[in-house]
């Protein structure tokens, strides 16, 4: 489900995959923030994605405004199509700011 | 300022200042949307006002600019220099039209033609673009609809999208419902043309619960299903969230209804309405009015129409609010910092402060009566009294104090005006416009200043052909600096252009029989000829200068202010003129002194120092003299004799030395009675014209004392003493 | 100070001529009559705010003789025109009976306060129109600018004043101005 690589420069690469719903919510968020806690930056890769619903996606909301708060760079690249339709749909693409490839 | 009207005219002059500040800003800048945003509030709240008032004209013709003026916000129309001319122009004619339906006057025929001639200009930029937008200004001046109908059409929004709002409770997600079904099931019965999800009520990550759902969402919704329909879209979650749906063209005070019933209090409604093109900027800022029309013209709410309400009911805050309207009107916001400053009237606040004078006044014979009594405790407390007084003296004086900022900026437009005028190429530059001082004085000092930056751009800055030419840049550079200086505050007008001719001001100086043939004269002193009566070295006059009410008349405005006013040569090549004006005219430290049996005071900045003479160094009797002062000739007058003052109580003689600019004189007086700061009292028409003195005050005894202008009464002397040729050895004396 | 009887007594009739001045109706037309350098003259009481006693005042130097000086009148300054001499007569002696009226005057829809000095404070009465004949072209010691007409009353002439000439701002400025551009 989560995958964190770590480099040298801080900067923490995250693979999320497979079905980002309610149900994995709760362990997902703990686990993320968890690992995320002492980048300097947050990249995550979302390209094996299949699932994500709202619970999820406000995760991916949460994760944005933390590192905002931090003042840390924070990108998503290779959204999933199910990641862009629900992206669309809430029409938050522009929130986060990432280059969404159609 | 009682009546509504009065406030309406009084905010319509603020309103079209800031109008062609904006205007001035924009024709530098022409993509600012700060500017744009301004400029359009300012002629929609003309508009709108105008219209409450029942002033037809006025709303009219305003509805025009305001259409222009959509149009360019929404970058349909460039502007350009020819746009900015018509709407300086535009400002103008409101001007006039806001002023004659306050007074009740019909417009002139002139003013006809110049608002046919721009309402054709205008009509020619809205002409190009949008039809509608255009029928509706053309059908509103033709039927010349009332205000009430006018409202109706105009509150509706035009949209074609229905509008959806919606809140999630927080459990929606633990009952198994996810906000997304109802973005895909709403896709089925039509287009979502636009949503806003909105997450500004998350909370802080140890709080932040993803199985909880935070975010809310406006939907603009293109469909022909009705709204029955679109309810029946979220009826698993009816009882699990707040639902508003609005049709298609609802009435702006619904929009506004819901803005209001919303419950976040943390969101920013109108920057979404307006993101999701429900609503344009302006209907959001309709909508936020109309909830205040109950009030109109009540002065008191006028000014507070959005802030207050939606801030009280905790719709929205203070800075959601502001964040939600900037775009539209970067005024709002200084409008609502103004919610914080008080409007007095002008009389009432002459009234406090002279009454605050009076107080002085009589504190200082209290004072004095309590001095002489000898009683410690009356002693003390009159000391600290005294403080208090003095203290709420400076506070009250302080309450005039403005900025020189909003003068300054009034001549930006002159300046764009006149260079135009002139077909050179002129920007002004304003330094220290924070400076401040009297309100009275900024008042006054207009006029001077209008003519010193004409006579800049007309007879100093040379055309770009000479400019360029004279290895100069081709614009020419006008400033308006301003700061303070020891008390006073300094204000110069310098301009780099081809400065002062001395040989054409001696010859013209010759030619008027105001310098003798043998004189020799610094550049200073030839200079400072150009402050004579009647002295104007333009050689064509213009429309703009060389009418013969030259700088003399300046030098006479700004001496009537206490102030002085002086010329030079700068850096650039160019003329700067100097005005030296006290803060304010109110109140003066003054050194008094006694003069045969009369009190008089010298103001105390003059006062160089006071010097008490042996009996052979000085002439006893005569009027005029001069002594040895350090080895410096230093010319005296003796007051008691040129003032024909009686004297019954002679005693040694002092000499004041006074100093203004780089002058120096002796003033012989009878006794040096001491400083004191006191309040002047103008001595009326009658009165203030005497060249020499510059006012009154009533000293603690309740009698009147004299105020003594300085360069004046020096210049006085000088002149008589030239006609009468008084004295051996005075005409050695050289005064400057 | 010195005489306090007669201090008081005409501080009396100062006070009574203030309440006549004050207590006047709109119905006819009255008249303050006072005299100046021995001549009897009289004022419509409409611009008359009210009769000070005469005190030492401020001179203000550099002004033509006319302008005797200023004074505080309630913490205003008020500049003090001498009549005689603004008539082109003698400045008189000051005496007990001097007085100063003070008057309204306006000017270029300004109002300000001037007061003028009269050797003695005469009466307030009514003179009827038909009891006044117009200015004398000549023969009068002072312009007939000044003079409204000539009321009788008990067979003697009083000189009644157009005091918004004689007092007027724009003519004592200028000419307090034209003295001081000497």
């Amino acid at each position: 489900m989560i995958k964190v690589k770590k480099k040298k420069t801080g900067l923490c690469e995250v693979d999320l995959d497979g079905e980002l719903t309610i149900y994995e919510a709760a362990s997902l968020k703990e686990e993320l923030f968890k690992k995320i806690e002492k980048c300097k930056g947050v990249s995550i890769n979302l390209s094996n994605v299949s699932e994500l619903d709202t619970s999820c996606f406000q995760i991916l909301i949460a994760a944005k405004r933390e590192c905002d708060k931090r003042e840390i760079e924070f990108t998503m690249n290779s959204h999933s199509p199910a990641v862009l339709d629900v992206m669309d749909l809430y029409n938050m693409g522009s929130y986060f700011g990432d280059p969404l490839v159609l | 300022m009682s009546s509504p009207e009065e406030t309406f005219l009084l905010e319509c002059g603020e309103l079209l200042t800031s109008m062609e500040e904006a205007l001035l800003e924009m024709e530098d800048n022409p993509s600012d949307p700060d500017s744009i945003g301004a400029i359009f509030r300012a002629a929609h709240t003309i508009k709108g006002t105008g219209g409450v008032f029942g002033y037809d004209d006025v709303e009219a013709f305003t509805h025009i600019v305001e259409n222009v003026l959509d149009k360019v916000r929404d970058n349909e129309i460039t502007v350009d220099s020819n746009l900015i001319a018509i709407l300086l122009s535009s400002c103008d004619h409101m001007e006039v039209l806001v002023t004659k339906a306050v007074a009740n006057e019909d417009i002139s025929d002139d003013d006809k033609v110049v608002d046919a001639g721009l309402r054709a200009s205008l009509n020619q930029y809205l002409g190009v673009t949008a039809p509608g937008t255009n029928t509706e200004s053309t059908t509103e001046i033709v039927e010349g609809k009332s205000s009430v109908e006018i409202e109706n059409t105009g509150s509706m929004v035009i949209s074609d999208n229905w509008h959806i709002s919606l809140r999630f409770d927080l459990e929606v997600l633990q009952n198994g419902m996810d906000p997304l079904s109802f973005m895909r099931y709403l896709q089925k019965i039509g287009e979502i043309v636009h949503v806003t999800t909105l997450h500004d009520d998350f909370p802080s990550l140890e709080e932040f619960d993803p199985e909880l759902c935070y975010l809310g969402f406006e939907i603009a919704f293109s469909s022909e299903a009705d709204k029955e329909e679109i309810e029946q879209v979220f009826e698993f979650v009816r009882d699990m969230c707040t639902l508003h749906i609005l049709p298609p063209r609802a009435q702006i005070q619904h929009f506004a209804e819901v803005i209001q019933s919303l419950p976040e209090d943390d969101m920013r409604i109108g920057e979404i309405l307006i993101a999701s093109g429900v609503l344009t900027e302006r209907e959001l800022s309709n909508a936020l009015n109309s909830q205040n029309k109950e009030c109109e013209g009540v002065e008191a709410c006028t000014p507070t129409p959005i802030g207050e309400v939606l801030v009280e009911t905790k719709v929205v805050h203070e800075e959601v609010l502001n964040v939600a309207l900037s775009k539209q009107n970067k005024g709002q916001l200084s409008k609502s910092a103004k919610q914080t400053v008080l409007r007095v009237d002008a009389d009432k606040l002459d009234s406090l402060i002279n009454l605050v004078g009076e107080l002085v006044i009589s504190g200082a014979t209290a004072n004095m009566l309590s001095n002489n009594s000898g009683d410690e405790l009356l002693i003390e407390s009159m000391s600290s009294m005294s403080r208090l007084v003095e203290e709420i003296r400076d506070n009250a004086l302080n309450l005039r104090m403005v900025q020189i900022g909003e003068t300054f900026n009034r001549f930006k437009r002159v300046v764009r005006d006149v260079s135009k005028e002139l077909g050179k190429d002129i920007i002004l530059n304003i330094n220290g416009a924070d400076a401040e001082l009297d309100k009275t004085v900024v008042e006054k000092i207009g006029d001077p200043l209008m003519h010193l930056i004409r006579n800049s751009m007309d007879h100093g800055i040379e055309s770009s052909a000479d400019r360029i030419a004279a290895g100069k840049d081709a614009q020419g550079n006008v400033w308006l600096n301003a700061f303070h200086d020891s008390g006073n505050i300094v204000i110069e007008v310098a301009d780099d252009g081809r400065g002062l001719d001395r040989d054409k001001l001696l010859a013209k100086a010759h030619e008027k029989g105001l310098i003798s043939d043998g004189q020799v004269l610094t550049d200073h002193e030839v200079f400072r000829l150009i402050f004579e009566a009647g002295f104007s070295t333009a050689e064509k006059v213009t429309n703009l200068s060389g009418r013969g009410v030259g700088m003399d008349v300046v030098r006479r405005n700004i001496e009537a202010l206490r102030g002085s006013v002086d010329v030079d040569k700068n850096e650039y090549g160019g003329t700067t003129v100097s005005i030296r004006l006290p803060l304010t005219l109110a109140i003066i430290d003054g050194f008094l002194v006694r003069v045969g049996d009369s009190s008089y005071v010298i103001p105390l900045d003059m006062v160089n120092e006071c010097i008490e003479l042996e009996k052979g160094e000085r002439d006893e009797n005569g009027m005029h003299g001069y002594i040895n002062l350090r080895d410096e000739v230093l010319p005296y007058l003796r007051l008691r004799d040129y003032f024909d003052e009686p004297c019954t109580q002679k005693n040694n003689e002092s000499i004041v030395v006074v100093k203004y600019g780089s002058n120096k004189a002796g003033f012989v007086v009878d006794e040096l009675l001491g400083e004191l700061q006191t309040v002047i009292k103008p001595m009326g028409k009658i009165l203030q014209n005497v060249k020499g003195l510059s006012g009154a005050t009533i000293l603690g005894s309740g009698n009147v004392a004299i105020i003594l202008d300085v360069p004046n009464l020096v210049q006085r002397a000088i002149q008589s003493n030239n006609v009468h040729g008084i004295k051996s050895g005075s005409e050695n004396v050289v005064l400057h | 100070m010195n005489d306090i009887a007669a201090t008081e007594e005409n501080m009396l009739t100062l006070a009574e001529t203030n309440e006549l001045i004050s207590e006047m109706d709109d119905t006819g037309t009255k008249y303050l009559t006072f005299k100046v350098g021995g001549e009897l003259f009289g004022t419509e009481i409409d611009n008359i705010n009210e009769i000070i006693e005469y005190s030492d005042m401020t001179r203000v130097p550099l002004t033509p003789p006319h302008i005797r000086g200023v004074s505080n009148l309630r913490g205003n300054v008020v500049p003090i025109i001498d009549l005689a001499v603004r008539l082109g007569k003698e400045a008189g002696e000051t005496t007990k009976r001097t007085c100063i009226i003070i008057v309204e005057m306006e000017d270029e829809g300004e109002t300000m306060d001037i007061g003028f000095v009269v050797d003695e404070v005469d009466e307030v009465l009514d003179i009827h129109e038909d009891a006044i004949e117009p200015a004398p072209q000549f023969g009068a010691e002072i312009s007939s600018d000044y003079i409204n007409g000539m009321g009788k009353i008990d067979g003697e002439f009083v000189i009644l004043l157009l005091l918004n000439e004689v007092l007027s701002i724009s003519g004592l400025s200028e000419l307090v101005s034209n003295d001081s551009s000497i």
